[in-house]
C-alpha cells in the first residue's frame, strides 16, 4: 500500500491525524499569504495527493542549499515535507554510490515519467565541454538534460542554478550558467538566494504538490509569494531611511542606534526577498537586524553589483536617484497602512 | 483605552488598529457567518503591541492544548468567536501566530477520514481484545 497510498494515509498509519495538514497548510498560508480558504483547500488537497518524487541534482555549488532546506528551524512543523516527498536521488544525502545508485535515478525516471520534479542547485559549466564539473563520468550539461526530459517542472535552488550565481561572477572561468539558459521545454521555479530561505524551499514544493501547478512568478521566475515583496518596503529600519539618519560605518552612534545602512552599502531597495518577513533561523533575525547591509543575493549577478560596501547610488545602475529619496526626510509612512497589507482576509486575495 | 504596553508602558498604536479589525471581523461573523483570520507574523507588530493586544482581547473560557506535529495552544479570548492560535516549533518558538473570528477553529474539528478511521479501530478492539493479547509474540 505505502507506496500509492495518499499522503493523509501515510501519515494516519503513523498515528498523525488530518490537523497535521491543517497546521502545516496554514502555517504555509501565512508564509505565503494565502487566503484561508485556500489554506484550507491546500490541506484537503495534500491530504488527498501522492508521495511526490524528487530528483536532485548538484551542480557547481557550495552544499550551502541543501544544509539550508536540511536545517529548517522548526523540524516537528518543518519536517513534514520530508514526509510528502520521496527524495530518489540527492548526491549528498543518500547513504548508496555508483551504478547502482545512477540506476535507482533512470528506474525514478521511468516510473514517474512526466510527473517528478527535478531540483537543482548549482549552476552548468559550458566552457571546453563542460568538463569542469563532472559526476560519474558525465558532464553537468548531459545529466541535466537526460534527467529534465520527462520531468513535470524543474525547481532552480539557488542563486547559481536560478541565475548562474558565484560560479558565473566575472571572470566566469568555467563558463557557467543558469538552468534557466539550457531547460526551455518544462516550466522553471526559481528559487534564489545564497542560500535561499528553507521555507521558500519546501513552500514551494508543497504547492506544486497540492495544487498540481507552478504558484504565480514574477519577471525573473520567482514565485511572488515569497519575492513579491521588497526588502526596504518591509525593513524595519525604514523609519531611519525616511528620517535621512544613516549609519556612516559599523561601529559609529548610527550603527549603535540601529540607523539604516544604505550608506554602507545595503542593498535592501533593489532586492526581492522574504528576509525581512519570514526572517531566518525561525524566525530570529536576518542580516539587517544583525547589523550588516543586505547584500542582494537573491538578485541576478549580486556578486558583480560594484561592492557590498559601496552605496546604492554609487554603483553602477538606474538607482542613483535613490539618493535623493533617502535625503529628503518624507513623513514616516504609516505603519498602520503596512498593517492591513498583508491581512488574510476571507474576501480577500483568491488564490 | 490607553495604547500603552502593560509590560513596559511604551506606546502601541498597532494594537489598537488590529483591534479595530477584529472588531469589524466579529460584527461580520456575528451578521453573516463570514469567518476572518489575522496572521499576526505577518504585521509589524512588537511585542509591546502584542502584549497590549492580549490584555485588551483578554481571556474566555475555552483553552487547549494540541500535539500535532509539534505543540500548538488555541485559546478563546474574552470575546466569544475570538480565539488566539499559536503553532509552536522546535524550543517552543512560535512559528505562526493568529486571530481566528470563527465560531469553532478548524484545528479543533475531527476530520471524518479520522474518525472513520477511528471508527474501524475500536470496532476492532471491541470484538477482538482478548485475541490481540493472546497473539502477542513474546520478547
Ligand atoms: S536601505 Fe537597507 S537598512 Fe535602510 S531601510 Fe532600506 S533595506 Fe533597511
Amino acid at each position: 500500500m505505502a507506496e500509492f497510498a495518499t499522503l493523509g494515509e501515510r501519515l494516519a498509519e503513523h498515528g498523525i491525524s488530518r490537523r497535521a495538514f491543517v497546521k502545516y497548510a496554514s502555517y504555509l498560508g501565512s508564509l505565503m499569504a494565502l487566503a484561508p480558504e485556500v489554506s484550507r483547500s491546500m490541506a484537503a488537497e495534500l491530504a488527498k495527493a501522492r508521495r511526490q518524487s524528487v530528483i536532485w541534482l548538484s551542480f557547481q555549488e557550495c552544499t550551502g542549499c541543501t544544509e539550508s532546506i536540511t536545517r529548517s528551524y522548526s523540524p516537528t512543523l518543518e519536517d513534514l515535507i520530508f514526509d510528502f516527498i520521496s527524495l530518489d536521488y540527492h548526491e549528498t544525502l543518500m547513504a548508496a554510490s555508483g551504478e547502482g545508485i545512477e540506476h535507482a535515478r533512470k528506474e525514478a525516471m521511468a516510473a514517474n515519467k512526466g510527473k517528478y520534479i527535478v531540483a537543482v542547485d548549482g549552476s552548468i559549466p559550458l566552457k571546453d565541454g563542460g568538463i569542469y564539473s563532472t559526476s560519474a563520468g558525465q558532464s553537468n550539461l548531459a545529466i541535466l538534460e537526460e534527467t529534465c526530459k520527462d520531468a513535470f517542472a524543474v525547481i532552480s535552488i539557488g542563486t547559481c542554478a536560478a541565475f548562474g550565481g558565484i560560479p558565473k561572477a566575472k571572470p566566469n572561468p568555467t563558463g557557467a550558467v543558469s538552468v534557466a539558459d539550457i531547460i526551455k521545454d518544462k516550466p522553471i521555479i526559481n528559487i534564489p538566494g545564497c542560500p535561499p530561505i528553507p521555507e521558500a524551499m519546501t513552500g514551494t514544493i508543497a504547492y506544486l504538490l497540492a495544487f498540481g501547478k507552478v504558484p504565480e512568478l514574477d519577471h525573473l521566475g520567482r514565485p511572488k509569494a515569497f519575492f513579491g515583496d521588497n526588502i526596504h518596503d518591509r525593513c524595519y529600519r525604514r523609519p531611519f531611511y525616511e528620517r535621512g539618519q544613516f549609519a556612516k560605518s559599523f561601529d559609529d552612534e548610527g550603527a549603535r542606534a540601529g540607523w539604516c545602512l544604505y550608506e554602507v552599502g545595503c542593498k535592501g531597495p533593489v532586492t526581492y526577498n522574504a528576509c525581512a518577513t519570514t526572517k531566518w533561523n525561525g524566525g530570529v533575525s536576518f542580516p539587517i537586524q544583525s547589523g550588516h547591509g543586505c547584500l542582494g543575493c537573491s538578485e541576478p549577478d549580486f556578486w558583480d553589483k560594484g561592492g557590498f560596501y559601496v552605496p546604492l547610488s554609487g554603483s553602477v545602475g538606474p538607482t542613483a536617484k535613490l539618493v535623493g529619496g533617502a535625503a529628503i526626510a518624507g513623513a514616516v509612512a504609516g505603519l498602520a497602512a503596512a498593517a492591513v497589507a498583508r491581512h488574510r482576509k476571507s474576501s480577500l486575495n483568491k488564490g | 483605552m490607553n495604547s500603552v504596553s502593560p509590560m513596559t508602558g511604551e506606546a502601541t498604536p498597532l494594537a489598537l488598529a488590529v483591534l479595530s479589525e477584529i472588531a469589524t471581523a466579529l460584527a461580520r461573523l456575528a451578521e453573516t457567518g463570514e469567518e476572518t483570520t489575522i496572521d499576526l507574523k505577518s504585521l509589524p507588530l512588537s511585542p509591546d503591541d502584542l502584549a497590549r493586544l492580549g490584555e485588551l482581547l483578554g481571556e474566555g473560557e475555552v483553552r487547549c492544548d494540541l500535539e500535532v506535529a509539534g505543540r500548538s495552544e488555541v485559546r478563546e479570548t474574552g470575546f466569544s468567536g475570538v480565539w488566539w492560535i499559536r503553532h509552536l516549533g522546535l524550543g517552543d518558538e512560535v512559528a505562526l501566530e493568529e486571530i481566528a473570528i470563527t465560531f469553532v477553529p478548524e484545528i479543533l474539528h475531527a476530520h471524518p477520514d479520522d474518525v472513520a478511521r477511528a471508527a474501524r479501530r475500536l470496532a476492532e478492539a471491541v470484538t477482538a481484545p482478548l485475541a490481540d493479547e493472546e497473539e502477542t509474540p513474546r520478547g
